[in-house]
């Protein structure tokens, strides 16, 4: 078992939902929280092996450190090994654990699922609630691309589902959007999947003495689809980074690193392509809401952070400057578009659009502190976004509606949810001393760093100036909206509303304290764990960058 | 020529080339079975149907046990007497592809079982039919000579032609068919003409001998060069026609949304693959024996009528009510998918051809799982609701009929070639070849595909949305256990050859190796013959030594097959 933790871990909540699929209609809801809940433990085992720090290298020199490492080859072809190949670092660990929390969270969030609008299919929706789950963890664990990529893919389908068939009245609109964004994204992922396989057979024929593999020790004879082998392999590194190596008359590196960060900006999502992140969260429902607030917009910053930046880093430093506007509107227009809103669920989506900015805004300066803030952003978003949206279901599940005006004084009639939802509100703010503020800050310094450190972005000062301005229209939307909710006058039509129940209560505490726990300790809860892998991804790019630059100039 | 005709009066067959061509003398038994048996037990349906599987399951049992066969056991090629360019041929690409047939066909019987036997009157003509192109389409792809090649295609056609119009009380049915008959007659004409400029160019029907001495003639220009590029793209039209590539894919959705949906999923799949591996067995016996420079122009053709096809294909999918009729445009859009692996063989390297057949094999058998489970819902939802085949007639389908509703979704969304369905994998298997290719053609080819399938999503989806998103409160109906279990099947064995995916591609990576090729020492003994008795002038030979590397590297390859 032990050997195989991962892979039980990821397919556990498969094997659930087949047994729910056979089980009686009454116990479908507790097989699934079985399942999840039993994942969940799992992966707090896995954490074990990484109390103390995340960089004592198993295989040496490659970057972060691979835990629970397990491989084995899956497909072989004549010119091609797909390897089920998955482990562990800094940099997939603490979202690991975070899917299997927000995940079982989640579970419990749909127990209600009896009293929901559209009620039918329970076996069906949890068959599909947990293979989403078995995809995400999948996403997060896969080191070899190809896996990576059946992964990112298995996701589509369920979550198609989860909004299509159980959502609210656009549900079909919202679901069709959200397929057709996210398989737009992938299909750039799909030429980018081939071509990398075959570029980095190319790269390894040019360079045969510098193919040295990092887990043999042997030079590299063919194309490889392991993503730690595609960013620490010498002559993979040298022959992506040339600006000789073209696809098509473009240059490799940029080109790739494009089509590549399409597919994660769509899912993370933001500006030009965050359209359909709204309609799918004020359509889903609230459990299906909290996982993609929660998990999937986690991916897209997962996905810079392992293969574009690792893998083509002069491709990062030749987007910086656009990446970062993209980030700043994304924050800006996010906050704006937030403050906006009549509507609680989507007052809580574009908020997340304008979070995930600080993400893209930290990832795309390149630098230590930048990338620790946007990994403890994506943490402490996906602790606190999940709870903002479960509030706004709590709220939903009595009012049957949304209407933020309409609402007010429901701290008076619901004390401890009031409570709870200031608690969650101010995280997701960026209060100090909340898990919000931490990520926001790193995210700040990391850009400022960057400008300090010589004339590679010039552009970093202001953009960090805008970027900063964004917190204070972040507390502007969610003070107003704390007014508008909870504060005032109980009103009428909501005085006889019920407390929040031990079940809504058991999901919130969690959150709340985790909320706590991020903002009081960063360091023992989150940054011990991943420094030593994001610190490694970090040099590396930063040799292969000045590699890049040195042949450019001589 | 003459030579061989001298031959015939003192030839004649040995066991060991009968058994070698064991299964189309059981095939052809079978055909017999099928027309004769009714004159002794009466017409009943099943009965018939019953007679026919049991002749192709003893069919199937000689493919294997030739499959099985060394060369040592028999030769390869045989029939004739000359067994350079025998009439036909028995490698491991044509055996397996009569498996796949022999499946696909067994696969069709049962959904006609379960749909349409028991009001069809003539359940023995059906099945001749049926049967004898499919007989058709097996010989197309167990041969590389040009006469050969046409009796074949013509055998599979006019079967075809006849089986689209089968329900003659329908006037779709009959308009269909006519259009068919129309389009093929026309193509067949061209091919036979172009058969006939080459075989007046260089005397043989033999493509193997074609195809060595094409190469100068090609590359030295003037009216020669005329003559015979336009005999070879006639041909071409012949087989593009057969395979529906753009554009000579007119006839195609008419055809096949008049016949009825078992005669459909037959065509969709079968008449296509065979032309698409009979195109690609001559493709591949160009490229290698007359090389590259002079074929450099054929890859840029093929591609380019690929990308056309499969953009044509997803685009004219869209805006069709009728799913059978849309999933028309998208065996449209698949041919041209495969067809995109014709293209590589003309690349100079054998080891790219050698994944692009690989890669073209292993999409036919995963194909054939999509379409016979996507038109076998569509038929069985036909047989309940008087034939309505329109998007709406599948609104609430998952309440209706579940265990039609989640097959079908496993088909489309493995049409479209999202994971976890096998369409995914063959897919990638189809761009793990053109980026093997690794030159700027075959990288266009793969963006193409790889942004068709987008295209190709939305109208699989409106399908999708009708079954799970929609109820507009049609009766729920059940639907004959056969049947249901055929589409299951179809769509269990998608989620299956995706995470067990090893085997298919292996079997794959070896039936593609074991083409049959003459080798260049057989080839050159062949001219010897041929340029004693034949006074064709037959320009510049290619170079022994040539010949000889182009051996070697078969040799390098482990090549056990010829």
């Amino acid at each position: 078992m032990d050997q195989h933790l991962i892979s039980w871990i990821v397919f556990l909540p498969l094997i659930a939902g087949l047994v729910a699929l056979f089980v009686p209609r009454e116990l479908v809801k507790w097989v699934a929280l079985l399942g999840s809940g039993a994942t969940f433990l799992l992966s707090l085992f896995a954490i074990s092996t990484f109390w103390g720090g995340d960089a004592s290298g198993v295989f040496g020199d490659a970057y972060g450190t691979l835990h629970h490492v397990e491989r084995a080859s899956w497909i072989t072809g004549k010119s091609f090994t797909i390897e089920y190949f998955v482990g562990l670092d800094g940099l997939s660990l603490p979202l690991f654990v975070l899917t299997t929390f927000v995940s079982l969270l989640a579970c419990l969030a749909s127990f209600n699922f009896d009293s929901w609008k559209i009620n039918k299919g329970i076996k069906a929706y949890f068959f599909l609630f947990l293979m989403l789950e078995t995809g995400m963890l999948g996403v997060f664990v896969s080191l070899d691309f190809f896996l990576f990529y059946v992964f990112w893919e298995v996701m589509l389908l369920p979550m198609y589902f989860l909004i299509g068939v159980w959502g609210g009245a656009r549900r079909e609109y919202a679901a069709i959007k959200f397929f057709i964004f996210t398989l737009a994204g992938s299909v750039f992922m799909l030429v980018g999947l081939v071509a990398m396989f075959f570029y980095s057979g190319n790269a390894v024929a040019e360079y045969p003495e510098l193919a040295t593999s990092y887990q043999t020790g042997a030079p590299l004879v063919t194309g490889t689809f392991d993503l730690i082998e595609l960013s620490t392999n010498d002559a993979i590194q040298k022959y992506f980074s040339d600006s000789a190596t073209t696809l098509l008359g473009l240059r490799f590196a940029p080109m790739m690193f494009i089509f590549l960060f399409i597919g994660f900006a769509i899912k993370l999502p933001c500006f030009p392509v965050h359209t359909w992140l709204p309609d799918a969260h004020v359509e889903a429902p609230t459990p299906v809401s909290m996982i993609l607030a929660g998990v999937l917009l986690k991916m897209g910053g997962y996905g810079f952070l392992r293969l574009c930046y690792p893998i083509f880093p002069t491709g990062g430093h030749f987007w910086a400057s656009t990446l970062a506007v993209i980030a700043v509107i994304s924050i800006l227009y996010g906050a704006l578009c937030a403050m906006a809103q009549t509507d609680f669920k989507k007052l809580v989506a574009y908020s997340s659009i304008s979070h995930m900015g600080y993400v893209l805004l930290g990832i795309c300066v390149m630098t230590k502190t930048g990338f620790q803030g946007a990994m403890f952003q994506m943490i402490a978003h996906g602790v606190s976004s999940p709870m903002c949206f479960f509030l706004v279901g709590v709220i939903y599940d009595r009012a049957h509606h949304r209407e933020i005006n309409r609402f007010g004084g429901l701290w008076l009639s619901m004390p401890r949810y009031g409570s709870m939802a200031t608690l969650g509100f101010f995280a997701s703010l960026g209060l100090p001393g909340l898990c919000g503020f931490i990520g926001e800050v790193y995210v700040l310094l990391g850009v400022f760093e960057a400008g300090n450190s010589g004339p590679m972005f010039p552009w970093a000062y202001t953009a960090a100036i805008c970027a900063a301005f964004g917190v204070v229209l972040t507390a502007g939307y969610v003070l107003w909206l704390i007014q508008r909710v909870y504060l005032g006058e109980v009103r009428e039509e909501y005085k006889g509303f019920p407390e929040a129940t031990g079940r809504e209560m058991l999901i919130l505490a969690p959150l709340g304290a985790l909320c706590i726990i991020f903002g009081v300790l960063p360091k023992q809860t989150v940054f011990d764990f991943m420094n030593g892998t994001l610190n490694l991804i970090v040099d590396q790019i930063n040799g292969v960058t000045q590699m890049a630059l040195a042949a450019a100039g001589g | 020529m003459s030579g061989l005709i001298a031959q015939i009066s003192t030839w004649s067959p040995t066991v060991a080339e009968f058994l070698t061509f064991s299964p189309e003398l059981a095939w052809a038994g079978t055909l017999c079975l099928v027309m004769l048996a009714p004159l002794a037990i009466g017409r009943n349906s099943r009965t018939t149907a019953g007679l026919a599987l049991v002749g192709l399951a003893v069919t199937a049992f000689f493919t294997v046990r030739v499959m099985g066969m060394t060369a040592a056991d028999g030769p390869k090629t045989g029939l004739t007497p000359d067994l350079i360019g025998g009439m036909l041929i028995a490698d491991n690409l044509s055996l397996f592809f009569k498996l796949i047939l022999l499946i696909f066909l067994v696969g069709v019987t049962i959904l006609w079982m379960s749909v349409s036997a028991d009001e069809e009157e003539d359940a023995p003509e059906f099945f001749v039919l049926l049967v004898g192109s499919a007989l058709g389409m097996a010989l197309m792809v167990s041969t590389h000579n040009l006469l050969m090649m046409v009796v074949a295609i013509e055998f599979a056609s006019l079967p075809s032609y006849a089986i689209v119009g089968f329900n003659k009380k329908n006037r779709e049915a009959a308009e269909a068919s006519l259009k068919y008959m129309i389009f093929g007659a026309i193509s067949a004409s061209v091919m036979l003409y172009g058969l006939s400029l080459v075989y007046g160019f260089f005397g043989t029907f033999d493509l193997a001998q074609i195809s060595a001495n094409v190469g100068p003639v090609l590359m030295a220009g003037g009216a020669n060069r005329l003559l015979v590029a336009l005999g070879l793209f006639c041909v071409f039209v012949g087989i593009a026609f057969k395979i529906s590539a753009v554009p000579f894919h007119f006839w195609c959705p008419d055809a096949f949304q008049g016949a009825k949906t078992e005669v459909t999923t037959w065509l969709s799949v079968a008449s296509k693959a065979a032309g698409l591996l009979l195109l690609m067995r001559i493709v591949n016996l160009f490229a290698q024996n007359a090389g590259p420079a002079a074929m450099g122009g054929v890859a840029v053709v093929i591609a380019i009528i690929a990308a056309v096809t499969c953009t044509v294909g997803n685009l004219s999918a869209y805006r069709q009510r009728s799913v059978k009729r849309m999933l028309a445009y998208s065996s449209i859009a698949h041919a041209g998918y495969m067809l995109a692996a014709a293209a590589i063989f003309v690349k100079a390297e054998f080891v790219d051809s050698f994944s692009a057949m690989s890669a073209v094999l292993a999409y036919v058998v995963v194909y054939m799982l999509m379409n016979l489970g996507a038109f076998g819902v569509v038929a069985l939802l036909e047989s309940k609701n008087g034939g309505d085949d329109s998007i709406g007639a599948f609104s609430g389908l998952i309440r209706r009929a579940p265990l039609l509703a989640v097959p079908m979704l496993c088909c489309l969304v493995s049409l479209v070639g999202i994971p976890p369905f096998a369409g995914f994998m063959t897919k990638w298997y189809l761009l793990n070849a053109l980026g093997e290719a690794n030159q700027g053609l075959y990288w266009a080819l793969v963006v193409v595909i790889v942004f068709n399938t987008l295209i190709s999503l939305w109208y699989y989806m409106r399908v999708v949305v009708q079954m799970f998103l929609r109820d507009d409160d049609q009766p729920a109906f059940a639907i004959p256990i056969s049947g249901a279990l055929l589409v299951n099947v179809c769509g269990l064995m998608l989620i299956v050859l995706m995470i067990f995916s090893n085997p298919l591609k292996s079997h794959s990576d070896q039936y593609a190796s074991d083409l049959f090729m003459p080798t260049a020492s057989e080839l050159a003994k062949a001219r010897a013959v041929d340029s004693t008795d034949d006074p064709a002038e037959l320009g510049e030979l290619a170079e022994p030594g040539e010949l000889a590397a182009r051996e070697d590297s078969r040799n390098l390859r482990g090549d056990h097959g010829g």
